[in-house]
């Protein structure tokens, strides 16, 4: 019947269920392009020094706790991103001297067991110093509040400006490693390690540098998410086991497959989120088995 | 390959075995507890060590099955009676069987790095699975409330609410589970999957579906690990999903690596250790305020012994590599008369592009039977990446292969090797911690490659008589308990050929088995396989000019993927084309 | 007496158990070109390797221009001016021939003019064809040349090149033995592994022949070409 207005409850229910789902859609992606920063690192070290680092996800519980520290000390999360990346990059650096290096002539047994116990420090390191209750860290004040997208919906601006921030991140990484030397360091020694030793780079070094970068990434990511969630103890855990989906999706050392595959996963994780409540997380395994089953080395990756 | 403990090591067993029988004697109720809880994490550490150290699949899920397991007896224990242990313990652990084989058929698909990873995930799929769910009472965990009995006849046999009755329950079906992992391991089964762990790649060519093979493994290990969660769920009566979540898998890891991997002993040690010095971390007095953080110390103690003791307890009781002398003399050469025939070879319009780079161009070819053909051409001429179309480690981009009539093309390897087709690496490609005698074993084996052999049974004479005959022919018996890794350049290239004569094969394939060897070698090596074209068909691709213008019927000439030339020796020579294409000088000053 | 360039003295070197390198004794002098001879497996890429420091020998001492480079990382090593080419060539796949070239390129003593990208691009004309080309996209003797290239960019006192021309055509190998005449020629001193006798009497100063890990013979182009039952028993030609 053409000219017969639709009552305004339906109206307004079909709008709060588009709402629901653009707004998962969003947070979605939004959690997919932070997950990518962290399993880019993960990605990097693993296909270029060969390592399987567990510890991954403690480098993002220590971006998140440093977000705590020195936002109360700054009152600025960028500040805070300032200060704490060069923090977490010695962080890693030391991390790799003192016991990371140890492992490369190693099978994954060990590198497993070894940074399994790493983690165990970690955490314990955490709860020494800033305890088992959970904690927030305010979003900076010129970035609270929401805006209007499509002028359908509220999106809150720091998710937006978050969002952002990775793309910028991740633009800046692919820049260094298809134009500068020390990416061109990065790509060949994803491919011949060896050689690059042998032509006079000393492999040692970049490799301190690649995993100084690679778990700088993570943290870099816990420090911008912090507001957004809360900060306690076992945040890095979800990480690290999402980090791993992710790079088995998009395959081993492919920072385009990091991409993709984490965005596949905050899209599924939103699906699942919208849809099937319960089970959310189970989508996201359900997703790995199938990319599995179909490309055994993953989206981008060589075969396994 | 795994081998019965050494003396040291079985006395040290059976004296802690004696201990244990003797703990409930002297020590209190809370002894009696942690020993029941230690026998029970033993069980559940070596069924990972038998994925891990026999099987070489590292598996961070593995915790899953002990979960599903003790959740089994939460599952089928009614409210008000105790559910019968006769029904419930093997119910746990076809319930933990069949997940293994389920998700064991998706992550076997994998290997490395992945199915690490993919267990994991499998891992925490199902901890969450219980954990964000109402399921059996979700992230609380749920009680049992009356622990099994095994019961006959309506008649109660052995109550496991008494402690002391379940202990001495736990430490026989302790003793019963290494005791048959251990034969497991002796069996051909058992010593395929060892293979399979050092070098699956030659174990598929051999002929073994090593898919099947793991998969096999990974549901035994998944069902002993539920049988262990059943047990460890019977001493408490109460399960949560914590028991799921890769804390445990990882701390299982632990104690497999710590005890030593792929022994099976040292994992027991390993679990004992491991509890120990828990125990000790969290509840010594003299540990005070360190104790709430005793996983710091843990984690610590991990990662040192990870940096000095790789190995593990059971390296402290190493064996010293040398030279065993075996028990049982070998067979002297009755020869192996083999009224098989070599096999047929046709090939036609095989091709096999990489992104763009055609490495073998639209090859026809036909090879007869009993004959020794010879490829040669320059390196990057395709022959190597020709001969692993052929032997199935690479699929075809378009063509046939008839072998003896029947299309081979895009099989499998293990499949083509099943058919007959045996081939040997350019680069040695053996089983290096085996002896001689054993890589010749896995490929006598290779002739009945069923993963269901757990019985050596009665292809044992066959099997040994192809060992012996393949030793001497080569001239390795003397060698034939020295580990593959020890031998000289020129040893290892006859092992490969040795183990290709054992499995029996029809039609031998050989990349360069002549690398590094003098004059004297050269000839026999040539004799050897003239007289192997008796009853097979041999392929032989080689850079020596002299041993190959010498020894073979006909000779293939590839060039740039091309097969530029075929025909008798004479004639190869004498063709201009080939002369100016590879042969050059060589061929000029042969004239 | 001038000083060697390199000398390596009683190397033993051993992969597990498996003694490769027994007692080996090896010298280059200045501008010398040395053919390293003898069938596969007889350890010839394993003395490279020692040299260069991928393998390193259990006893025995290896010194570069005077400098102790025994134990040293290949980096280091390379870095003192010895510059491996292996067998594969090492080229990297997904860097492109301009890339792979510059890659490690550094200056040299100053003893010589330096090699620059230029002159490389002018000695093998077929790499400034292809330069944007990747490193996979290349043939045989194209990466066979890219990686002397690219070698020769680091400005090494000394070259290993493990197989100069193994599995290449007759008209690629004459061009490589034509351009390593050119290179021989600037005064750089070179250790040459390659299967052409041929061809390796004629370019190389003094030969070397190993077998089983020892070296047999050790001598001028003359004394080697008159020593027909070495050759044969050797060298299998």
């Amino acid at each position: 019947m053409a000219g017969t207005p639709v009552p305004a409850i339906i109206v307004s229910e079909q709008s709060a269920v588009m709402d629901l789902v653009l707004t998962q859609i969003f947070n979605g992606l939004q959690y997919g392009l932070l997950l990518f920063l962290a399993a880019s690192g993960l990605t990097l070290v693993l296909g270029i020094m060969g390592i399987i680092n567990l510890s991954h996800g403690s480098f993002y519980m220590l971006g998140a706790y440093l977000s705590l520290t020195l936002t109360s000390l700054t009152n600025d999360i960028f500040l805070s991103l300032a200060l704490g990346i060069p923090i977490a990059f010695l962080f890693g650096a030391a991390i790799e001297w003192l016991f990371i290096r140890h492992l490369y002539q190693r099978d994954h047994l060990q590198q497993v067991l070894l940074t399994f116990g790493l983690i165990l420090v970690f955490n314990e390191l955490q709860r020494i110093i800033w305890g088992t209750f959970p904690h927030s860290v305010p979003i900076p004040s010129y970035l609270s509040g929401s805006v209007k997208i499509f002028g359908l919906m509220s999106y809150p601006i720091y998710r937006i400006a978050v969002a952002g921030l990775c793309i910028v991140l991740a633009l800046a990484m692919m820049f260094v490693i298809q134009r500068t030397k020390i990416g061109r360091m990065i790509r060949a020694g994803e491919s011949n390690r060896e050689m690059v030793e042998v032509l006079g780079i000393d492999t040692q070094l970049l490799f301190r540098f690649v995993f100084a970068a690679g778990v700088t990434l993570a943290a870099a990511g816990g420090i911008i998410a912090a507001p957004i969630d809360s900060v306690y103890p076992g945040i890095g855990e979800s990480v690290l086991i999402t980090s791993l989906v992710v790079v088995v999706i998009g395959g081993i050392g492919s920072v385009r497959g990091a991409f993709v595959g984490a965005l596949l996963i905050g899209l599924a994780d939103a699906f699942g989120k919208v849809f099937f409540p319960q089970f959310a997380t189970g989508m996201v395994y359900a997703l790995m088995a199938a990319v599995l089953v179909a490309r055994p080395g993953g989206l981008f990756g060589r075969a396994a | 390959m795994l081998s019965l403990p050494r003396p040291l090591v079985a006395v040290l067993l059976i004296v802690l075995f004696v201990g244990m029988l003797l703990v409930p004697f002297f020590g209190g109720s809370y002894a009696i507890k942690f020993a029941t809880r230690v026998f029970v994490l033993a069980i559940f550490v070596v069924s990972l060590d038998f994925l891990i150290g026999i099987t070489g699949l590292v598996s961070f899920g593995h915790a899953m099955f002990f979960g599903l397991g003790a959740y089994s007896l939460y599952f089928i224990s009614p409210e008000t009676m105790a559910a019968n242990a006769l029904f419930a313990f093997p119910a746990a652990l076809l319930i933990a069987g069949a997940v293994a084989a389920i998700i064991g058929a998706i992550c076997v698909l994998t290997r490395g790095f992945y199915f690490i990873m993919v267990t994991l995930a499998f891992g925490q799929m199902l901890f969450s699975l219980f954990h964000t769910s109402r399921i059996a009472g979700g992230s609380d965990g749920a009680y049992i409330n009356i622990k099994p009995a095994i019961s006959m006849f309506g008649r109660t046999l052995l109550d496991f609410e008494n402690r002391f009755t379940f202990y001495y329950f736990c430490l026989a079906a302790l003793a019963a589970v290494y005791l048959l992992a251990l034969a497991l391991t002796r069996t051909p089964f058992g010593r395929v999957l060892q293979a399979i762990r050092w070098n699956e790649e030659r174990a598929g060519a051999l002929g073994f579906n090593t898919y099947a093979y793991k998969l096999l493994s990974f549901t035994f290990a998944g069902a002993i690990a539920g049988f262990a969660g059943v047990l460890f769920a019977t001493i408490d009566g109460y399960v949560a999903p914590d028991l799921f979540g890769w804390r445990q898998s990882g701390i299982a890891i632990m104690m497999v690596v710590l005890g030593g991997a792929g022994t099976l002993f040292g994992p027991i040690l390993g679990a004992l250790l491991y509890s120990l010095i828990e125990e000790v971390l969290k509840t010594a007095s003299w540990v005070g305020p360190i104790a709430s953080h005793w996983s710091l110390a843990l984690g610590l103690l991990l990662i040192g012994a990870v940096l000095t003791f790789p190995k593990g307890i059971a390296g402290l009781f190493g064996r010293k590599e040398g030279l065993k002398v075996s028990a049982d003399q070998p067979h002297i050469t009755r020869k192996v008369e083999d009224a098989r025939r070599g096999q047929q070879l046709e090939v036609s319009g095989l091709t096999r592009r990489f992104d763009g780079l055609v490495a073998v161009d639209n090859v026809s070819l036909n090879l007869a039977p009993n004959l020794v053909h010879g490829i040669i051409g320059p390196n990057g001429a395709g022959k190597t990446t020709f001969v692993n179309v052929l032997s199935g480690s690479m699929k075809p981009t378009a063509g046939n292969i008839r072998l003896d009539g029947e299309n081979i093309a895009g099989k499998p390897a293990y499949v083509i090797a099943r058919r007959g087709i045996g081939r040997s690496y350019q680069r040695t490609n053996i089983f290096l911690p085996f002896t001689v005698r054993e890589n010749c074993l896995i490929a006598a084996l290779a002739r009945h490659p069923s993963p269901w052999r757990l019985r050596s049974g009665i292809f044992v004479k066959q099997e040994s008589d192809a060992i012996a005959h393949a030793l001497n022919v080569t001239g390795l018996s003397t060698r034939a308990d020295i580990r593959a890794a020890h031998l000289s350049h020129g040893e290892q290239r006859q092992l490969e050929i040795a183990m290709l004569i054992a499995s029996g094969a029809r039609l031998l394939i050989l990349d360069e088995p002549l690398g590094g060897m003098g004059p004297e070698e050269t000839g026999r090596v040539m004799a050897l396989l003239r007289s192997l074209a008796a009853n097979h068909t041999v392929l032989l691709i080689e850079h020596d000019m002299d041993a190959i213008f010498g020894a073979a019927d006909t000779l293939t000439v590839l060039v740039e993927g091309r097969l530029l030339a075929h025909g008798k020796p004479e004639e190869i020579r004498r063709d201009l084309a080939v002369r100016e294409a590879y042969l050059g000088r060589w061929g000029e000053s042969a004239s | 007496m001038t000083a060697p360039i390199l000398l390596a003295e009683k190397i033993n070197t051993y992969y597990g158990q498996s003694h490769i390198l027994r007692g080996v004794n090896f010298r280059v002098m200045p501008h010398e070109t040395v053919s390293l001879l003898g069938r596969n497996g007889m350890g010839k890429t394993t003395l490279l390797k020692s040299l260069i420091g991928l393998v390193h020998p259990r006893s025995g001492s290896v010194e570069l221009n005077g400098m102790d480079i025994t134990g040293l990382r290949p980096s280091l090593v390379a870095k003192a001016g010895l510059a491996f080419i292996p067998e594969d060539r090492g080229i990297f796949p997904n860097l492109t021939v301009a890339e792979n070239l510059t890659f490690a390129a550094r200056g040299g003593r100053g003893t010589r003019p330096d090699w620059t990208l230029e002159r490389i691009y002018s000695l093998f004309p077929q790499l400034a064809e292809r330069r944007s080309h990747w490193g996979n996209q290349l043939s045989g003797g194209e990466q066979k040349m890219l990686s002397i290239g690219r070698a020769l960019m680091t400005n090494p006192d000394i070259i290993l090149l493990d197989e100069a021309t193994e599995g290449l055509a007759p008209k690629v190998r004459d061009r490589i033995w034509a351009v390593l005449r050119q290179i021989t020629s600037t005064g750089i001193s070179s250790i040459i592994v390659d299967k052409n006798l041929g061809d390796l009497l004629a370019l190389a100063h003094r030969h070397v022949v190993m077998a089983k890990g020892e070296i047999v013979f050790v001598g001028s182009t003359e004394a080697l070409k008159s020593d027909e039952a070495l050759i044969y028993r050797h060298l299998g030609v």
